[in-house]
């Protein structure tokens, strides 16, 4: 098995645990941990050679990572 | 010896499941919205474990569906729970005021580069970036209009492939472009959502 993957797959499951069980519970802390599956994602398709994914990856998570950060700042502005 | 395709596929149906528990177990709207996104991570896990370039093909679609959800369900959240009064504007920053436009230019150079559906949400990501950013006074309709007579381009590259196929590669190329202005046209709309007085 490639090293890629295995350290790819690993990644995902511990970064699939770190959001869904996070401590704190807080939003940011969330949002941050969101982003150790998305290298173990990265890992996986840097495996196969799928750089074309991986780079359209890269732009869409810059744009929700945004998106969702404008939502707290529009959750903080009226609470 | 086991594939490694029935290694990771386990590995990422383990994945899946525990954020589907996680999504099940959670109440709080922002929470779940960010545990959608999570779900949408591992699932495309799934299909880069696939390797080859039908994974990319169907990873593109994917990627671009998952934003636009993820856009829409935000400002659904936000309207549902009455988040109506704008962010103050918090860093005054110079840096502020350039990076949307570098950042934007980016992506769409980097779309353009791509050509095609795929370098059609890349660059049109650039544009919504812009778009969130800034302020909106661009005149759609002229977008419309560019998005409009692309889609009449790209079905006449199919008639040229259809009746004129020793000509494939304008076609191809005739495609690629027309499908990327349009693509780009459309995303660059969500962008305008900003709950604005005239979103």
């Amino acid at each position: 098995m490639n090293a890629t993957l295995v350290l790819g797959l690993a990644v995902l499951v511990i970064g699939v645990l770190g959001v869904a069980f996070v401590r704190p519970k807080t939003y940011v802390a969330r949002l941050i941990n969101l982003e150790i599956p998305a290298w173990g994602l990265l890992l996986v398709m840097l495996a196969y050679d799928e750089a074309l994914a991986l780079l359209t990856f890269v732009a869409v998570t810059a744009i929700s990572t945004f998106v969702i950060v404008r939502l707290m700042e529009w959750r903080d502005a009226s609470c | 010896m086991i594939p490694d395709y029935s290694i990771g596929l386990l590995v990422a149906f383990a994945a899946a499941g525990t954020a589907f528990f996680a999504l099940m177990r959670e109440t709080d709207g922002l929470h779940r919205l960010l545990l959608t996104d999570l779900v949408e991570v591992v699932t495309l896990a799934f299909i880069a474990l696939v390797g080859t370039d039908l994974a990319e093909a169907l990873i593109l679609p994917g990627l671009v569906v998952g934003v636009s959800e993820l856009i829409a369900l935000s400002e659904i959240y936000r309207v549902k729970e009455g988040y109506v009064r704008p962010p103050a504007a918090g860093l005054q920053i110079e840096v502020m005021e350039s990076a949307p436009g570098i950042l934007a230019a980016i992506l769409v150079v980097y779309g353009i580069i791509l050509s095609g559906f795929s370098g059609g949400a890349v660059a049109g990501l650039g544009v919504i970036f812009y778009f969130l950013s800034r302020s909106h006074n661009e005149r759609f309709e002229l977008i419309e209009t560019a998005s409009g007579y692309s889609w009449v381009l790209w079905i006449v590259a199919f008639f040229v492939f259809m009746l004129l196929p020793q000509h494939w590669f304008f076609a191809v190329m005739l495609a690629g472009a027309a499908i990327l202005v349009k693509v780009m046209a459309k995303m660059s709309l969500i962008g305008t959502m900003r709950g604005g007085p005239n979103a």
